[in-house]
Parts: C-alpha cells; structure tokens; sequence
C-alpha cells in the first residue's frame, strides 16, 4: 500500500506555478525549435547561434 | 523538510544548470568530433544552390561562435527543463509517493529521459548536419514532437496505472505496469511513419553512428542528470550524511 508520505501533502502548489512551467516550455521551444514561427527574421540568427546544440539534443534540423 | 513551490523551483533551476553545464562539456568533448567530421561531408559537396542553411562561407554565425552558442543552447535547455522538471515533482501525488525525495527525482528523470529523449532516439534517432532535407524539417519535427508528446502520456499512464493497481502486491503491479508500457511503446513505435529522409551516400556511416551515440549520451547526461542533482538538492537525507561524512573524517 502506498500513502503519501509527509513532503507530499506538504507542497502546495500555487496558481503561477504552471506559468513558470510554461515559460521553462517557451524557453526550450525557442531554443530547439524556432524555425521563424514566433520571431520572424531574427529566427535565423537564433537557430545558426543554437544550431550545434539542436542537433546535438536531437531535434530535426533543416 | 522542503515544503514550498518556491524553494522547489529555485532547486530546478539550479539542478537544470548543472545538468545542463554537464551535457554541454559532453558535447564539447563528444559530440562535437562527429560534427565536425559531418562538416567537412558537407563542404565536400560542391556549394549547393538552395542548402537554406549556411555552414561555410557566406556564415551568419561563425564556428567558433556555433559551438559557444551550442553550448550555451545545451544549458539554457537544461534550466528551463529543471523548471518543468520541478513543477512536475511539486505536483507529482502518486509518483513512487513511498519512495525518498532523491529516489522520486531519479526515477521522475529517468522517466522523462525515457519519454522525451529515448523513445524518439529510437523511432527518429538525431542526424549530424548535411543529413537531413531543408524540405521536410517542418513534417520531421511534428512526427519528432508528436512522439515525445506520446512518451509523455506512457510516462503519465504508467504512474495512472501504477496508483489503480494498488491493491495488487507490489511484484504483480510491477509486471503489470511495465507489459502495459511496452505495449503501448510497441504500439507507437508502429503506429508513426517511418522517418521521411534517407541518409546521404556520402556520410559514412560511423560518422552517423558516433554522432547518435554521442547525442543519446548527451540527452542522458541532461535528464538523468538532472533527476541526479535535483534529488541531492532536495533530500535533506543529503545534508545528514554530509554531516556524518565530516564528523567522521574529524
């Protein structure tokens, strides 16, 4: 049987905590992703300064 | 005793930091020997007209500054990963909930490295630049996207599954949860498309290889490392034996 234990019902979670979860997702996003979706022309300077680490992290690139 | 959001999110940033900072020195000594190899395939190749991406002369972005940025791609990665990361663990109810905090954090990365890395490595394993086509990055990345978005419903479901079953003794729970996830990794393995490119003739295939490789070691530095660091920073049974550990040498 499992009971949650102490530290469990001890962390509450407020509401602004799902907006630091998302920005942490924009943040990855424009990192691994950004192909001109969000920024426009500076996109292309974005992706040629990440452009080892995308494909290193193994995300589809160009 | 760690009982705030707050407190749980600072931790994430810093674990994402390290982990981040770890996967980017493997990149630096590791991977970077494949791409540097998968470069000089490239420029092999007479300037081809419409590439869309500029490795050689008309640069935007210098080498030497690709592999800085990369690295430093790696680590931003890592921090916004580590707040994900902790957001999931405050909010986690039934994840392993008889298990240690430095435990639960493991087991959370190795999942979400399961999820999010390996699953995807295995249906559409990462090229070396001069691999992939210009002309099918947008479908690749739904398919790639839409695999991780998968693993990380298998991960939920396990943990889903796991919480139902409790009833059961731990041995038979167990077995059951891990034949329901391979059979839905079974499941979506199959079911998505084969990846659309085919690997250029003239990329060697160790080049290949040694990349993936490279790559995978790097997406499991991350995220097990991650689950390593955050579980260190947030089990105060870490403080404890450090005390012991110093009270001992003295």
């Amino acid at each position: 049987m499992t009971s949650p234990a102490a530290h469990l019902s001890a962390v509450r979670v407020p509401k602004w905590a799902f907006a630091v979860a998302l920005l942490g997702l924009i943040v990855t996003y424009l990192v691994l992703q950004e192909n001109g979706l969000a920024l426009g022309a500076s996109s292309e300077l974005l992706h040629e300064f990440f452009h080892d680490g995308r494909h290193a992290l193994g995300v589809p690139c160009h | 005793m760690i009982t705030t959001y707050r407190s749980l999110a600072l931790r994430g940033i810093a674990a994402g930091g390290i982990a981040g900072a770890a996967s980017a020195l493997v990149q630096l000594l590791v991977t970077e020997i494949p791409i540097r190899a998968a470069l000089a395939v490239e420029e092999a190749r007479e300037p081809a007209a419409g590439e869309g991406h500029s490795h050689g002369e008309e640069e935007l972005v210098s080498r030497g500054a690709q592999v800085v940025g990369g690295m430093l791609g790696v680590i931003i990665v890592g921090i916004a990963v580590g707040l994900v990361f902790a957001t999931a663990y405050a909010l986690s109810k039934r994840w392993f909930t008889d298990r240690t905090p430095f435990s639960r954090s493991l087991a959370l990365g190795a999942a979400v490295f399961g999820a999010v890395a390996l699953l995807p490595w295995i249906k559409y394993p990462g090229n070396p630049p001069a691999v992939g086509d210009p002309e099918t990055v947008n479908y690749r990345t739904a398919l790639y996207l839409g695999v991780v978005a998968a693993g990380l419903v298998i991960v939920w479901g396990a943990s889903w599954l796991a919480e139902r079953l409790r009833t059961l003794t731990q041995p038979v729970r167990v077995t059951a949860v891990l034949l329901a996830v391979v059979a839905a990794v079974a499941v979506v393995l199959l079911a998505f498309p084969a990846p659309p490119d085919t690997i250029p003739a003239d990329m060697p295939v160790t080049v290949l290889w040694q990349f993936r490789l490279s790559s995978l070691a790097q997406l499991a530095t991350l995220h097990v490392g991650l689950g390593v660091v955050f579980g260190l920073l947030i089990d105060p049974a870490t403080r404890r034996s450090k005390a012991a550990q110093t009270a001992a040498v003295a």
